[in-house]
Parts: structure tokens; sequence; C-alpha cells
């Protein structure tokens, strides 16, 4: 028989392990869902730059062809997992995360530029929060890209500021998504 | 008084049974992403493997991905039932009812 203090010692390495294995589950679907939004914020970005005109176009597109991907994606994982990854109310949140930014943007005045740095910044602050929560990936690139992106906001002028974006933005989400699968 | 249960109090063979009970049933863990959550060797891991699905409270499936060979390792009922009853015991043994 073993003596109380092993009994903690041996249930704090269950919790442990617990922990360990939640963290990789929700690395494993955020890590695809990272490598998505890296490649959507990419050509989108790259697509604003060789057609300025319509930026706000290819994004209202990224949009849409993300709500798409993160349907097929919790379908795939639901068929390999049995685990339901996002439903209505992941939706909803996103929803209400992409409101407040529009009302934001609306009541701020923000310029193209201003409004091409405040996405990344603001969804990012997102992440860092869930870094918080969900395990310190998540903080890592979101503290990353956020600092990039003010970077660039600041020293690089006029639409090569895109690249710039398409580079940090997209770029580190996929560099980000990799990280992820492998942690 | 309930017994601790001595294939599972193993310290690898805990971790691997709690990272397995930790996930639905009837779903899996891969061998690569085993050894990385428990922090164990390939041989180890093997052989403690071996030893709770000796005692059915894991199973073992072995299939090929592409051309690539993959275990996955799946906690049964029986190994799930054994597991709760440990933590159990654990907790009890904290609690002072057993000493």
């Amino acid at each position: 028989m073993i003596d109380s203090k092993q009994a903690t010692d041996a249930l704090a390495d269950i919790e442990d392990t617990v922990r360990r294995v939640r963290q990789s589950q929700i690395y494993q679907v955020s890590s695809l869902v990272l490598l998505m939004w890296g490649v959507l914020a990419c050509v989108a970005d790259l697509a604003g730059w060789f057609w300025p005109r319509y930026g706000l176009y290819f994004w209202f597109a990224a949009y849409a062809v993300s709500a798409v991907g993160l349907v097929a994606l919790s379908a795939y994982h639901r068929s390999k997992s049995r685990v339901r990854v996002f439903d209505g109310r992941y939706f909803l949140t996103f929803a209400l995360i992409g409101a407040f930014g529009i009302f934001c943007c609306y009541f701020g005045h923000f310029t193209p530029r201003q409004q091409t740095a405040f996405w990344p910044i603001y969804i990012m602050l997102f992440y860092m929060m869930a870094g918080v929560w969900f395990g310190y990936a998540f903080l890592v690139i979101g503290a990353t890209i956020i600092a990039l992106t003010l970077i660039g906001y600041f020293y690089i002028p006029g639409l090569p500021l895109l690249l710039w974006m398409a580079a940090v933005n997209g770029g580190g989400l996929i560099v980000g998504g990799l990280w992820m699968r492998r942690s | 008084m309930a017994e601790l249960d001595d294939i599972i109090h193993q310290p690898l063979r805990l971790k691997i049974m709690a990272a397995l009970n930790a996930l639905p049933q009837q779903v899996g863990l891969e061998f690569a992403r085993l050894k990385k959550l428990t922090g164990a060797t390939d041989g180890n891991l093997g052989a403690h493997i071996e030893t709770l699905a000796k005692a059915g409270y894991v199973s073992v499936e072995k299939a090929f991905v592409g051309k690539k060979p993959q275990t996955t390792v799946t906690a049964t009922a029986a190994g799930r039932g054994a597991f709760a009853r440990h933590v159990a015991t654990l907790q009890e043994i904290i609690a002072g009812k057993q000493v």
C-alpha cells in the first residue's frame, strides 16, 4: 500500500497527463484552422496588393471560404474522433467577434491602411487570450504576429504593407500551425 | 477496502491509462502521439502497452496509413473500469480512509 503523499503524486501525474491530452487535441484541431487561415490571409493580402480596389471583397471571400472550411474541418474531425469540434456556438462567437471589429472600424473611421493592421491585431488578441487558457503556443503566435504587424504599420509605407502582411500574418499563421502540429 | 491495481499503478502505465481514458470511448491514440504525451521511449512504451494489453485494459490495432505502419492504442471498457477504480482508491488513500 502507498501513503497519502504517493497517492497525491499519482493523481497529480494523472491530472498532468489529462491536461496534456486536452492541449494536444486542441492543438491538433487549431493547427488545421491556422493553416487554413494562413493560406486565406496570404491570398487575400496578395490579391489586395495586385487589385487594391477590390481588397475588401477578397476579405469577404476569405471569410466565406473559412466558414465552409470550418464546417468541413468539423465534419472531418468528427468522423475521425467522434468529437464535435465546431458547432453553432463557435460560429456565433466568431460572428460576434467580427461584428465588434466592424463596429470599431465604423466608429473609429479607420482608413484602409489602419484596417489592414487593425484586423490581425484584433484577431491575435483573441489568440493571446486563448493562450492563457489552452496553451502557450497561441500566446506566442498572437504576440509575434501583433509585433510584426505593428512593425509593418509604422515602417512600411503604402501598398507594400499588404505584402508584408501576407508574409507575417499569412506566413505567421502557417508557420504557427505547423509548429502546433509538432508540439 | 479497495486495492490499488498493480498493473495500472506503475508510473508509465498510469500515464498511458490516464491519456487513453481522457478520450471518448473507442477513440484511441497513435503510438507516436502517446509517446510524446508520456515522454517514454519506443521500447519502454511498447513493453508497457503489451502489459496493459495482456491484462485486457487496452486494445492495440495495427494498420497502414498509406505506406506507413500506424499503431493505435485504445482503452477497453475493462481498462476504463479498472482505471476509475484505481483513481477512486487513490482518492480514498488521500482522504485517509485507507492506511
